[in-house]
Formats: structure tokens, sequence, C-alpha cells
């Protein structure tokens, strides 16, 4: 064979159903193209094949075994009939009908090993993120490495376990580093290359715009990590990325301020990385209360006119719709009912403090808890309910705080929040009127209280979570009515998605250590 | 498995057995063979290869355990399993220590002189229909991209002369018709009695239930060829093999 015939032979192949940023922009339909299924962090699925008057006949279809894994909190990726699961530093590719392997792809020489949630597709290209900040493109069909670079220094500290969002031509990638003391960033990769195109740092520097916020505080420990990921506004060309707590999480006494631009969302643009604006959920944090929670972009009519919004369920206990134009806060409403450390949000935005809630040395018990109200596990939103599904967690911790010298990537965060033993937390289902935040209906979901599954819904009217007992439940989409569930053995850490394969629907979620795939026992 | 090498560990690091003082050095990787040979050549083979014992030159797990863990694996033996322990003085167990650690060492690491651009040229020639680096190349034999790091120098040398010998998982050739007549060539990406994972040379997967084959045939030998020892000149294996074990994207651990 030429080396001519070899070029014309791959081009030939690559052409073959590549993922392009237009497919995208359609997703979700029948794949599933982003960590939360679409750019608007939707997570809502148009398939209807399974539906409130077959879901009793849902059975499992398949079950891949991740071997090796102990914690998967993967979010699949589905496109041409492959589904793209992670581990730490790892990427498999499988029969997404069948559950057979295709091919892995094991990062060797990474020295840590975080939780990774996925990855992100494009072109002809899978992307991971290491644990040990490096993005690494692999062939899509074969599972080639194609290269692999460094966008942060892993010996400073950084880490990272997102699934990376692709658009157009470059891949956003964000880091984790809120406990430990790393500055914090946002930062658009070439898709081509893996070269930074931008950065956007979000702890500002010695006298940029908000640095006037941290009492003095060395900036380069600031946190406000970026470690969840976030949605993109094509209209608006805006990219939404939400931030997480100042360091140290628990004494805020050397960081006087509010801390810009911790627990906040960034919109910015996504050719130049330039900030259009910024919203702060909880300023001066010192409960650990990230903001990295999913923000979601719905469009819809708010007091007669349409209006783009952003819904965010924030880990501090308030349900948030602003103005995804201009930042402008709209309206908050308290959506867990142990809640104390606010009286209310106040016009601007602002919580309205109780005194006396913030961590001490010895200890003061505040609501929510340090895992939040509700955290990363994936909301979804049904434009068609007009109904925000999300799951929470009932609890309250005794807050402690230290004002010792605080020294970075050493374990320190100012000390923590921790789980009374006589008051244990419990999750629930919920719907919330995405407008108005107010609770529609609610599921108890009874069980340790350590799983972090999130949400998927669908135009068959439903809404698949996982629940506190390792079950994926189905719920009708406007009642909650409990329609279908299967155990599945094992504690839940991921979201569940929902993809068509030759006709046939699937709705797939990741156990701690395997991949569980539902469809109907028979099909049309 | 975490908490079962704790223990060990701690006891290590009181016996001062944490670090290999020979850990690279060429004379005591040679001492470490003629020790090995005699000691646990039996059952992994007088190279390591491989016998009753699993192979020291193939398997993950040498490259990942730390020097500590080989040696209170040679030492103390591995419970449950037949490797018996070896309670000798810690000079001995770290010359066999530095020799295994050898037998599995990334090619990269042999630094291997040779002309570097003359083997990228045989590459392209050679390999590259069916492999690939970087994303150029085929995609019927494993990526290459990583060769260097990923295989021991023994193995890359093996996987060109004698292709036969292993046969790559996931790159079993093999030959589907299909109901309806079409053939299909590539390798089995995956296959059991229910469905075939079918990957052409064009780089066209076919994920298929066995129920829409009418025959499949797995032919059992490498499409590679089996006489690059004789097609190349001394020098021109060199310079292949030079240029292939400098593959390597990032270092290793």
């Amino acid at each position: 064979m030429t080396k001519t015939t070899l070029v014309a032979l791959l081009v030939l192949a690559s052409l073959r159903a590549q993922v392009r940023y237009e497919d995208i922009l359609k997703s979700p339909r029948e794949n599933w193209l982003t960590y939360a299924g679409d750019y608007a962090s939707q997570r809502h699925s148009p398939l209807k094949q399974i539906n409130t008057a077959n879901i009793a006949s849902l059975v499992p279809k398949w079950v891949y075994h991740f071997d090796g894994a102990r914690h998967l909190e993967v979010s699949p990726i589905v496109h041409d009939g492959i589904m793209y699961i992670t581990d730490s530093n790892e990427v498999r590719a499988v029969d997404a009908a069948r559950g057979r392997l295709i091919w892995r792809y094991r990062v060797e020489g990474v020295k840590n090993a975080r939780v990774n949630r996925g990855v992100a597709i494009l072109g002809d290209r899978v992307y991971l993120l290491t644990s040990d900040v490096h993005i690494v493109a692999l062939h899509r069909v074969t599972g080639a490495l194609l290269w692999q670079r460094a966008f942060a220094s892993a010996d400073k500290g950084y880490s990272t376990s997102l699934a990376p969002l692709a658009l157009k031509n470059q891949v956003m990638v964000g880091v984790a580093g809120g406990g430990s003391g790393q500055r914090g960033f946002v930062a658009a990769l070439s898709a081509s290359t893996g070269e930074e195109l931008w950065r956007f740092w979000t702890v500002p520097g010695p006298g940029e715009p908000g640095s006037e916020t941290w009492g003095g505080f060395n900036h380069e420990f600031g946190g406000a990590p970026t470690w969840t990921t976030g949605s993109f506004d094509p209209e608006l060309n805006l990219i939404y990325w939400p931030t997480g707590n100042p360091w140290p999480d628990f004494y805020g006494g050397r960081r006087k301020g509010d801390n810009l631009y911790s627990d906040s969302v960034l919109a910015l643009d996504a050719g130049t990385g330039k900030l259009k604006w910024h919203f702060q959920f909880t300023p001066h944090d010192v409960w650990d209360w990230d903001a990295n929670e999913t923000l979601v972009l719905a469009d819809a009519n708010w007091k007669g006119a349409p209006r783009k919004l952003m819904l965010q369920a924030n880990r501090n206990g308030f349900y948030y719709v602003l103005d995804r134009v201009t930042g402008e806060f709209l309206h908050a409403r308290q959506f867990v009912d142990r809640l104390d450390w606010a009286k209310g949000i106040d016009a601007k935005g602002r919580p309205v403090l109780v005194p006396g809630k913030e961590p001490t040395p010895a200890g003061v018990k505040t609501c929510p808890s340090v895992r939040g109200a509700s955290n990363w596990m994936s909301p979804s939103y049904n434009p068609e309910t007009g109904l925000f599904y999300l799951v929470t967690l009932e609890q309250c911790d005794i807050y402690s705080g230290s004002a010792k010298e605080p020294v970075p990537s050493s374990g320190f965060r100012g000390t923590a929040g921790e789980q009374i033993p006589a008051e244990p937390g419990r999750m629930y289902m919920r719907a919330l009127d995405a407008l108005t935040g107010e609770r529609k209906w609610e599921a108890p979901m009874p069980g340790p209280a350590t799983m972090w599954a999130g949400t998927v819904s669908t135009a068959g009217g439903i809404v698949f979570a996982g629940d506190d007992d390792g079950s994926l439940v189905a719920y009708e989409a406007r009642s909650g009515k409990d329609l279908w569930h299967f155990p599945m053995g094992n504690t839940l850490f991921a979201s569940p998605v929902t993809y068509m394969v030759d006709g046939i629907q699937f709705v797939a979620i990741a156990t701690a250590t395997d991949i569980f795939a539902f469809g109907l026992l028979t099909h049309p | 498995m975490r908490f079962l090498y704790l223990p060990v560990l701690i006891a290590a690091t009181l016996l001062g057995q944490t670090k290999n003082p020979f850990a690279g050095k060429p004379e005591a990787i040679e001492n470490g063979r003629k020790l090995f040979a005699e000691v646990c050549g039996a059952c992994h083979g007088p190279n390591g290869e491989g016998g009753r014992g699993p192979s020291l030159t193939t398997g993950r797990e040498v490259r990942r355990a730390t020097d500590a863990q080989l040696f209170q694996s040679i030492r103390n033996g591995i419970r449950g399993t037949e490797m018996p322990p070896y309670p000798q003085a810690p000079e001995k167990i770290w010359l066999l220590v530095t020799f295994v650690r050898s037998l599995s060492a990334p090619a990269v690491e042999a630094r291997l002189s040779g002309d570097h651009e003359a083997g990228r040229r045989i590459f392209e020639t050679n390999c590259a229909s069916c492999h690939s680096i970087a994303g150029q190349g085929g995609s019927l034999g494993p990526d290459l991209t990583e060769a260097g790091a990923r295989l021991s120098l023994a193995l890359l040398k093996e996987a060109i002369v004698a292709p036969n010998l292993r046969l790559a998982d996931g790159y079993v050739p093999v030959q589907a018709v299909l109901q309806d007549g079409q053939t299909l060539t590539g390798v089995a990406r995956n296959y059991n009695n229910y469905s075939l994972q079918l990957l052409e040379a064009t780089g066209k997967l076919h994920l298929l239930d066995t129920r829409q084959l009418a025959r499949v045939e797995f032919p059992g030998k490498s499409p590679m060829p089996a006489d690059f020892a004789k097609r190349f000149t001394k020098v021109q294996m060199q310079d292949l093999i030079a240029f292939l074990s400098h593959q390597a994207t990032r270092k290793i651990q």
C-alpha cells in the first residue's frame, strides 16, 4: 500500500460519522454527546420509546463490569453505537447496545488517581483529563493515542476529575484544588493540539478587579476551583462555568471580603475568555459550599416576557434564577428544610446572614451540611413540565474553624464540617417549579445518605434517578409517582443518561463498579 | 489490598529496605541475572520468561510495583500462591529486584542508539499500513505511539520478529460473512458467542450480533509478516527498534 493510498483510506475512514460541533448542538437525541447531554445542561432527552405506558417492562439489557474500579463517577458519552466510560486515568469504549469492550486506554505513569467523570468528544477525538492535569486525545474508533499535553502542574498540587466540554474547535477544562489552596482557572484548549487558547483565573491577581475582596490574602492560594463541567449558550457565545470555595475552606479570618470569584458563576466569552459578568452565590464562604453545581440554561417566560434564564440549586440550600444575558439576579428560594445560616436572599441576590453560624474552634451546628443541600449530582429540567428535578440532602453538621496559619497542599482546610451522629442525613428526590423554586413533589430516599447520583429526564414523561439504596428509579415526571425501580446492588456516584442504538432506547448508569444499561423487554 | 501493604511497608522502612541500592546498575543486573537463574529460574524460566510461575517480562504487575513491594514479595513469598519466601541477605534480594525490574523496563529506558530517521522510514514503508503513531497510520494492529514506554525491549523485538508468538488482545484477525452475503475482513476488537466487534482496515467499525452472521472465521495467525528478521538487514532492524523504542509521550514510573 502506498502512503498516498493509506492517507486516502484514513481520510475516508475519518469522514465517517465524525462528531461535528453541529451534531453536539443537536444532542441529546440518539447520541449523548456532552456530560449533561446538551450545552444547556438540561439533561433532558426527547426520546420516548420508554414511557409511562410501558415502563413496567424495562429490563436490564447488559451490565459491563469495569474491572479494577471502586468508585465510578462517570456520566457516559454515547456516539454511533459506542459508549465511552472512564475511571481514573482510563477510558474504555464499549458497544452501547451489547455491553462489550471495544478498546481501553489507560494512562501509565500517573502518580495520583482521582475519580473521573467522563470524556468529551469532537471530530474523531475523545478527550480524557487525567488526575495529573493532562488532556489526552484518543481516536474515538480505535482508541489510539493521538497526543497528550499537560495544562497545569501536578507538582503545584493541581489535579482534575471533570468531564471536559468540547465546542467549536476548543475543549474547556477546569481544575480541583479548593481544599488544598491552588488558584483556580478555566481554560480553553485547542481541540486539535491541546495548546492553550485562553485562561481565566478565578482568583484575580494583584491590582486586578476583584483582588480587593481578599483582604490581602495571597491570590496563588485562593482556591475557587472549577471542578465540574460548565454550560454553553451558542447564541450568546458565552461559556458559563461555576467555581468552588475559597481556601482555607472553613476559616475566613485571613481572607476578609467577598473573595471573588469563589462560589460564583462566570460568564466568559467563548472566543476570548473575557469575563462578561459574574454572580456570587455565597460571598466569603466559610462552609465549603462550592457553587460547582450544574448550571441549567432554560428559555422561558419570565413575568410575561421570554427570557434567557440560568437555574441552579446551590450547595448553600437556595435555588437561584438568573438572567443569563446580563447576570441579573431574578429570584431565589430555599429548597431544603434544614437551612439556618441565612434568613433569605435579598433583592440583589446576597444572602441575609444569621449571626453565629460561622465555624468556631469549638464547633457550631449549621445547616445544610458540608456536603451541601445538593451538590454536583446532576439535576435535570423538563421544558414540558416546567419542573427542575434534583437530588437533595437534608442534613446539618458541626462546623469547626481554626485560625492556624494555612499551608497549601498540606491537607489543611481550616478544619471541617462533621456529621452529627444522632442526626443522620436523609436524601430526597425533589421536583421544583423551575421559575419559582416551589416544591411540587418529593420522594424520600431512605439509606445511608452516602450516594452522589443524579437524574435524567425524558420526553417519555419519566425522570430517572439514582436512589440512596443503590436502585435506579423511574418517577412519573409530573406527579413523582414511583413507577419502576431496579436494585443494582451497589452505591451510586454517577448520573444516568439515555440514548438510542438501532431503534432501541437505553437508559444507562454507572454504579461504583459497573455500568448498567436498561431497555424494554420487547421492541416495537 | 492497600491495608495489606501497610504493615509490609512499615516493616520495610524499619529495616531500611525501601530503596534499592543497586537500582539500574548494569553490573547488578548481570549479577542479579546469575542469581535469578539459580534461585528463581526453575519456576519463572532462566530469563524470567515464565514457566510454572508467571512471566516477569510481560506483566504490568512488576512495573507497577515499587522496589520495596518487589523486595517484600521475594523475601516473604506471596501468600495464596506457590511463590515461596527467600529469606536471605538484603543485598541478594536487591540484586534479584534489580534484575526482575530490568526484565520489564520500558524499552525507552534502554536509550538505544541507531538512525531514528532511517527507522522512521522503515516504519512508514513496512508497518504504518496497520500500526499508527500519533494518529498517523492504520488501525489493524496495536497503536505504537507509546511502544517504547509500554513494551520492554525484549517484547518489542519479539513482536517484530515473531508476531505469532502472542496475538495482541483485541487484534485477532477475523473474516465474517453476513446473512446478506457481505464479507467483512479485519480484526475482532472483541467477540463471544453473541456478538462481534469487527474493525476493518478502513477504520470502519461493525458492531454485530452473531445472529446477523452466516459465518465467522478466525485464521489464528497474525496478518503481520513473520519474516522481518530475514527481510531487514541487521542495521535496518536496529534502526527500526531504535525508532520504536523511543516512542513515548510521557515518563513512565
